[in-house]
């Protein structure tokens, strides 16, 4: 992945569009993060240090996107919940803004619209499958979180009464 | 303070099970995976933990570790349960660097990825490709073409987008299924036709003729799908910018055209192109005033969007960004400090006198 920085420069034609995609909890530790691109980033220390300072100067502001360390993210946040999406500086920002937009509506599916941190723990599987459906390696998978969450939330809900808890069917009652 | 700390201690305790996970008590946990019948929901949740350490990248994993986990891991294929072969596959992803003799879960993946079972298959597929190597491909390369046209989109998407992964180490062998992608371009589907229009696009870098050829060939029957629109118009920009001669008229009006998209996207991206390539002030009208318009959106990344490709208009037409002064000056209090920074310097940058005064 080659990219200039050249100043009134084209964009480039490729699918390797999406460098990185994080969710963050409300202290900014990393509970999910996926970088996608070699050059950018490869240690977990390197990424830690961006999602710290991205963190720092995102958690307060609600403002949508941000350019960092010539990267262009867009994020969004609920309760406790921050979600990122990152891509070049040089990319087209309403394309990233679709993969956040896919990424947030398809955990806000998952969990039942509860897009909370101790809820995303209780899911996280299914998170970590809608997560790898959205994007692979890089390129945009699939936008349309129904379909997305079709193929990550196949949990059979057949567990018996006695290996649930409290709060599983207090969540059930309240589904019905 | 110190009531947040409460509240957090609370949370800590309240079933975060992923607090202080430790490497090596996981791989104990993992033998779990040699148990017969395998209990679907356990064995789900270990594999979460694996993933989740794996994922947050501090404790190192070795090659024997890795190895070991990824051989436990592979027992769970006798389980039918879906939820948990898709753990398995993203497991097998995340490990597949790591570990060691990951090919011998091959015969498995293809088998899952050829069965009955579509929610195993697109899955398989991506599984299948990041473990495989190009001495391997050659056995798998018939199963490829048929999912790459085949019905069920996710299915075709996951091999095309696995080819276009694959033909950065196998680039000839990939350039055999061009035909099976080029088929796909014209999908229903708006991924599978963009992800085909990625690979055919990508195996025909080098060869200008094919590629004037096919971008020619979609301008005239633009595509459905906003994402693989984008990619076309990138592909025409190219052409124009590499030949500047009357030939590249066509190209200029399909970009043109595409300002009138309904999709912000496609909008965007055409007028981003045209700043880019038109050289006189006249011609960049069009594409200037729909930036003007991004400027005054209610949401930051348009008006992010509208003012950085604004931004590098100056260097080449101060002039048609001076027509925008005003917008620009609406953004210099943004509440997003980026939009803010990109207007300021901006107008510096045109540094019309009645603006500075202001």
């Amino acid at each position: 992945m080659v990219h200039t920085t050249m100043e009134g420069s084209l964009f480039e034609p490729t699918l390797y569009i999406v460098k990185g995609m994080c969710i963050l909890d409300n202290d900014g530790n990393r509970i999910l993060a996926k970088y996608y691109d070699k050059d950018i980033m490869p240690t977990a220390k390197e990424q830690k240090a961006f999602e710290k300072n991205l963190f720092n100067k995102t958690h307060r502001a609600n403002a949508e996107i941000i350019m960092l360390e010539g990267l262009t993210c867009v994020y969004k946040s609920n309760v406790d919940l921050f979600f990122y999406v990152m891509g070049s500086s040089h990319e087209n920002e309403l394309i990233l803004q679709s993969v956040l937009n896919t990424l947030y509506e398809s955990v806000s599916i998952l969990l039942r619209r509860n897009v909370e941190r101790r809820v995303l723990l209780d899911n996280l599987d299914a998170v970590m499958l809608a997560f790898d459906e959205i994007c692979d390696g890089g390129v945009i998978l699939d936008t349309d979180p129904t379909s997305i969450v079709g193929r990550a939330a196949l949990r059979t809900e057949d567990v018996p009464l006695g290996e649930q808890t409290v709060a599983q069917i207090l969540q059930n009652i309240m589904n019905m | 303070m110190s009531f947040k700390r409460d509240k957090k201690e609370e949370e800590d305790s309240g079933g975060n099970p992923y607090q202080n996970l430790d490497k090596t008590i996981i791989l104990q946990e993992a033998r779990y995976f040699n148990q017969s019948p395998v209990n679907p929901r356990k064995c789900s949740l270990i594999l979460t933990k694996i993933l989740y350490l794996l994922n947050q990248g501090e404790q190192k994993f070795t090659t024997q570790e890795a190895t070991e986990a990824f051989f436990a891991t592979t027992k769970l294929f006798q389980s039918k349960d879906v939820m948990l072969r898709r753990m398995v596959y993203l497991c097998i992803k995340e490990l597949s660097t790591l570990a060691q003799d990951v090919i011998i879960v091959t015969s498995s993946l293809t088998k899952d990825m050829t069965g009955k079972e579509d929610l195993y298959r697109a899955a398989a597929i991506r599984a299948l490709c990041s473990i495989t190597d190009s001495t391997m491909l050659q056995a798998i390369e018939r199963y490829m073409k048929q999912a790459i046209v085949d019905k069920n989109s996710a299915v075709s998407s996951a091999a095309l987008v696995s080819a276009l992964h694959l033909s950065s180490t196998a680039p000839d062998l990939v350039r055999r299924w061009a035909n099976e992608a080029q088929e796909a371009i014209s999908s229903e589907n708006a991924m599978v036709s963009y992800h085909a229009l990625g690979v055919v696009a990508g195996s025909r870098r080098n060869d200008k003729l094919s590629t004037v050829k096919l971008v020619t060939r979609l301008a005239r029957a633009p595509l459905k799908s906003p994402y693989a629109l984008c990619l076309l118009i990138r592909l025409a920009a190219q052409l124009v910018e590499d030949d500047d001669s009357d030939a590249a008229q066509p190209y200029i009006e399909f970009i043109e055209c595409c300002l009138r998209h309904k999709s912000e996207m496609v909008i965007y991206e055409a007028a981003h192109a045209i700043v880019n390539l038109r050289k006189t002030a006249r011609d960049l009208a069009p594409a200037v005033s729909v930036l003007q318009l991004f400027c005054g959106s209610s949401k930051a990344s348009l008006r992010l969007a509208g003012a950085r490709t604004l931004a590098r208009l100056t260097a080449k037409h101060p002039t048609a960004v001076a027509a925008c002064a005003v917008d620009l000056e609406n953004l210099i209090s943004d509440p997003n400090r980026s939009v803010a920074t990109l207007a300021v310097t901006t107008l510096l940058a045109t540094g019309a006198e009645s603006s500075v005064d202001r």
